[in-house]
Formats: structure tokens, C-alpha cells, sequence
């Protein structure tokens, strides 16, 4: 049987191929990547039967148009971009059948910023260190697992017999409640600036991307300017040096010479990847024993979907 | 006494080992010499390692590791004979550079800041022999130290769009060669055709942080000759893929 195409007509804002991101080459500066919200990546994935590692489209805001050229299954999952098929509406988080010719489309953003498109099978696309995931910063590095118009990504297609659904685990609110643990120069701030961190409302800028997410609050520094650069990793949270925090994602580089307050814990970076510009968060401090037991009590939940 | 070491939880999967904090060759030679013997000890649930100018970043699996356990095993093994001080005795590796101005393309604002000629420029950018002392910003972008004070330069006011692949550049007392094309705010003063990243080798990256560079002029009938050179083993790898 030949090859299912996903062929792209419109490749919508910005989407991605994603996957659990390439581990262990940060020393040689590369960056980890990986779908930004990893819970509903793997989510998607589960729902047409595929393993973790196969790679997912994330979609960011405004959703591309996309053909298939046979038979399959889809699922989405993540912010709900009113995903269509063939011109009518389908369900998000659940398995969905398509037929030969079909075309995928999205309509209005209505909840959330990130989108996962999985489709049943094995994709065979490009990776490089065991990744398919869009190398940050250099254009010309795996260029294809950027979207564009006319793309053909070829998947050996598998369908599920027993269709798979889950609850939305999107959960929207006025404002994002994030737990953080102290970062390494968290003691370098005045108690006055650690206040003023944790308790106003961060409203998130417009300069968000998969690098990171600038927030439009200014965080006074009074240490040391001149930072020697160090590690720094997704969910780091800097101070850049005009007071304004940055909170990078999974594209960041893997140094960074900006004091760092703050670590967003990971199980609240899928959360975090749901924001908007213009949405806002708020910070709570945590100890370190609660972040191991938040992320064990999430791994046990994730172990009961998927079983 | 050993070397002075603290450990400072990073997240809950990482652990930031923060050496004395002051930019020196011996200091820098503690980190990456502590960074191999970890890497060597091949440690189950120990992700990856950044090291840096006076710190090392370690990721670890939170299934198997807490913050408090590993820094007690970090503790035990700090306490070894660990340091390694012989890579300093290894030749550095020569680095080819053209300074034509068609590829120096901040010749004009590097003069103006410096007063130097192009001339004292090449003499002084290749005389020293340069540390890697961290990669990172983009895959393969080492951070070399460190320059002749006389070369001093501030990062431009507004960064290129695109740098050149393979453009040599400095900032402040650091010098570097972009792996790839990309956005950037150092001063470009030259190109070498040496690829110092390629994606399609097994091992992609010329540098890895403690090895030592030195950069020699090329003129640029010699560059046009090497860049085909390297553009034939670049087909030649294709054709393989």
C-alpha cells in the first residue's frame, strides 16, 4: 500500500513539526525543542495509536489547510482552533476517520494559542538527532519541518480499530496560575522586587515564540550587570536587563547571560504554552519537595490515560 | 583544598554547579575537566550536561534522581582526583581565516573603535591562541577568549538581520565563527572556509569547550580553493545520505 501525502495547501501562521525535542547536545548549543505543550502532543498521539516519539503539527493560532491523499485517522488536541473537516466541524480530543481527498481546515481561535495534529502512523520525515523537530535559528537546518505551502509529508498510515477519546485537559482562565521555584541568583534580588514578582499580574507581551515569552512587567535588578553566562534551560525565567522577565520555552538557547529568578516548574510549562500575548499570569513560589510531588502525581495520572 | 564547588538546584530536573565565578583559563579548566570526568562516568538518569565559563549545568530524570541525592554524589566525587590539566598541552587547532573585505564587513566600525589598521587587526585577532569556553546561541557557536585588549570592541547598536555562515566576528574579548547563517550583533571582520558544524556528520561540531583555536590568515585565492574543497566533501556526504 502506498504512502499517505499530507499535502500542505496553506501553512497558517506558524506550525511545526514537533516530537519530544533532542536531548543531550545542549553543550554544543543546541537546543532541546519539542512540542511546547507535551501533554497534549502526547495526547494526540495516543488517541490515533501512535508512540510517543512519532512527530505532531502544532499549530499556533491560526490553523494551516491540509489535504490527505487516502484514507486515515486524526486527532487534535490543545487549543481549540475549530478544527473542519471537509468544510464541517469535528471533534477535538478524540480519534477521527478520513477519507481519501479529505481537506483539514481551522476557523476562529477561540481558546488557547497551541493546537496538536496527530495522524495515525509512521511518519517518515527528516531527523536530525533523533529528532524531527524545526532546528531554532538557522533557516536552513531541517527546513522542512517548518510548514509550507505545497510541503508533502508522506506517513505510512495505521488505523485504529477501536476509536480512542479523552476529557479537554485545556483548562482557560482570566489569569494562569504558574509555580516557580527560586532560580539561582533569586537571592541577588531585593525583597521589594521579589514582592513586586510575585504578586502583580504579569501581562504577557506581544513578543512571544517558541523561544520565549516577554512579559510587559519591569523586575528591578540591583546585583551585579555583568552576569557571567551560564546554563539555562525551558522555564528558566531572566531579567532581562531593561527589568523585564522572559520566561523561555523549549527553543531557547541553552546559555544566557541574564540573572535568572526563577524556574517555572515543568508541570506547568503545557499550561504556560496555551498563553497569549495580551493574556496574564500570576507566580507562586513553591518549594522543591512539592515540585517532585506535583510531577509524580501527574506521571501517575498520565500512566492511567494511556493504559 | 579542591577546587571551590556549590550546587544550587536548577527546576526540579536540573542542578547548576557553579565554580569561582571569575572568567580564567584555570577555572575554566576545573569545569570542563569535572564535565568529562561526569561525562565518563556515564550515570544513569544524568541527561545532559552545559558546561560554561565558571558553571556546569546538569539535567537529570527526576524519576531517578532529587536535587539533594545527586549533589551528595556530586559532593563524593568532588572529593576525587578529577582535575585534568593536560589538555592545555594539546596542540590547538589552526583555524584558516580571510579578512577581504568583501568578507569583513565590519572593517569600518572595528578601525573606527579600535584605531588599528587592517594590517594590526589579522596580526593581533591570530596571534593569541584562543579557549573554547562555552557553546552556545546557536548549534556549534563557540565562545573563544579570549582577545588582545587592543581588539576590544562593543556589540553593534543594530544586529544583522543575517550573518554570513562561517563569518568571523568579535565582541567585547571574545571572538567566534557564526556555524551557520543567522541574526547577530558581533563585529565580522572575516570568513573561514571551514565548516564548524555540519549537520550531516555523525559528529557535527569542530569545537567542544576546553579545546584551544588559533586563527591564521588566508589570502582569498587560498579561501575560494578551500571552500570548494569543503563543498565537494559537503556533495560527496549528500550523495552518501
Amino acid at each position: 500500500m502506498s504512502d499517505l501525502i499530507v499535502e500542505v495547501i496553506k501553512p497558517g501562521l506558524f506550525s511545526t513539526l514537533q516530537d519530544q525535542g533532542r536531548m543531550g547536545f545542549q553543550a554544543f548549543g543546541v537546543p532541546v525543542s519539542g512540542a511546547l505543550d507535551r501533554k497534549s502532543a502526547s495526547l494526540a498521539n495516543w488517541l490515533v495509536g501512535n508512540d510517543r516519539n512519532q512527530p505532531v503539527i502544532e499549530i499556533t493560532v491560526l490553523g494551516p489547510e491540509l489535504t490527505f491523499s487516502s484514507t486515515g485517522q486524526l486527532a487534535i488536541t490543545g487549543a481549540d482552533l475549530h478544527p473542519l473537516l471537509n468544510g464541517k466541524p469535528i471533534p477535538q480530543n478524540q480519534t477521527v476517520d478520513f477519507r481519501a481527498g479529505s481537506v483539514l481546515t481551522f476557523g476562529k481561535s477561540c481558546n488557547g494559542c497551541r493546537s496538536y495534529l496527530a495522524v495515525g502512523g509512521e511518519w517518515k520525515v527528516e531527523r536530525w538527532l533523533g529528532s524531527a523537530c524545526a532546528v531554532p535559528y538557522t533557516e536552513n537546518l531541517l527546513a522542512s519541518s517548518r510548514l509550507e505551502k505545497e510541503q508533502m509529508i508522506s506517513i505510512e498510515s495505521r488505523i485504529l480499530e477501536e476509536k480512542r477519546s479523552s476529557e479537554d485537559n485545556l483548562v482557560k482562565k482570566e489569569c494562569t496560575d504558574i509555580r516557580i521555584l527560586e532560580g539561582p541568583e533569586f537571592s541577588l534580588f531585593t525583597d521589594k522586587a521579589l514582592q513586586n514578582f510575585l504578586e502583580v499580574e504579569h501581562l504577557i507581551s506581544k513578543d512571544v515564540n517558541r523561544m520565549g515569552m516577554r512579559l510587559k512587567t519591569r523586575i528591578e535588578f540591583c546585583g551585579s550587570t555583568e552576569m557571567i553566562s551560564s546554563g539555562v534551560i525551558p522555564g528558566t525565567i531572566q531579567i532581562a536587563r531593561s527589568g523585564q522577565p522572559i520566561i523561555l520555552l523549549a527553543d531557547a538557547q541553552t546559555t544566557g547571560g541574564y540573572p535568572r529568578i526563577a524556574n517555572v516548574i515543568s508541570v506547568d510549562m503545557d499550561l504556560l504554552a496555551q498563553c497569549r500575548p495580551g493574556d496574564t499570569v500570576r507566580f507562586h513560589l513553591i518549594k522543591l519537595q512539592e515540585a517532585y510531588d506535583l510531577l509524580y502525581d501527574e506521571l501517575n495520572e498520565a500512566a492511567n490515560t494511556s493504559t | 583544598m579542591g577546587p571551590l564547588m556549590r550546587f544550587v538546584p536548577f527546576g526540579e530536573a536540573a542542578l547548576l554547579i557553579e565554580f569561582e565565578q571569575r572568567i580564567d583559563p584555570e577555572i575554566h579548566q576545573q569545569v570542563v575537566s569535572f564535565a568529562n570526568y561526569l561525562d565518563r562516568r556515564k550515570m544513569e538518569g544524568i541527561q545532559y550536561l552545559i558546561p560554561a565559563y565558571t558553571s556546569i549545568t546538569v539535567g537529570f530524570d527526576p524519576l531517578l534522581w532529587h536535587f539533594e541525592d545527586l549533589a551528595e554524589r556530586l559532593t563524593r566525587f568532588a572529593e576525587k582526583e578529577w582535575i585534568d590539566l593536560d589538555s592545555d598541552m594539546t596542540p590547538p587547532i589552526s583555524v584558516p581565516v580571510c579578512y577581504d573585505p568583501e568578507f569583513a564587513l565590519d572593517l569600518e566600525d572595528v578601525t573606527l573603535q579600535t584605531g588599528l589598521t587592517l594590517d594590526q587587526i589579522i596580526k593581533l585577532h591570530t596571534q593569541n591562541i584562543y579557549r573554547v569556553y562555552m557553546l552556545g546561541f546557536l548549534p556549534g557557536f563557540a565562545y573563544l577568549g579570549r582577545v588582545d585588549e587592543r581588539l576590544r570592541t562593543h556589540r553593534k547598536d543594530n544586529p544583522r538581520l543575517e550573518v554570513p555562515a562561517r563569518s568571523v566576528a568579535l565582541a567585547g574579548l571574545q571572538t567566534a565563527i557564526y556555524p551557520s547563517s543567522a541574526p547577530g550583533g558581533w563585529q565580522v571582520i572575516g570568513r573561514t572556509p571551514v565548516s564548524v558544524f555540519d549537520m550531516h556528520k555523525s559528529d557535527p561540531f569542530l569545537f567542544e569547550p576546553g579545546m584551544r583555536v588559533q586563527f591564521y590568515a588566508i589570502d582569498r585565492e587560498t579561501f575560494d580553493g578551500m571552500s570548494k574543497g569543503e563543498l565537494d566533501k559537503t556533495s560527496e556526504k549528500a550523495m552518501h545520505v
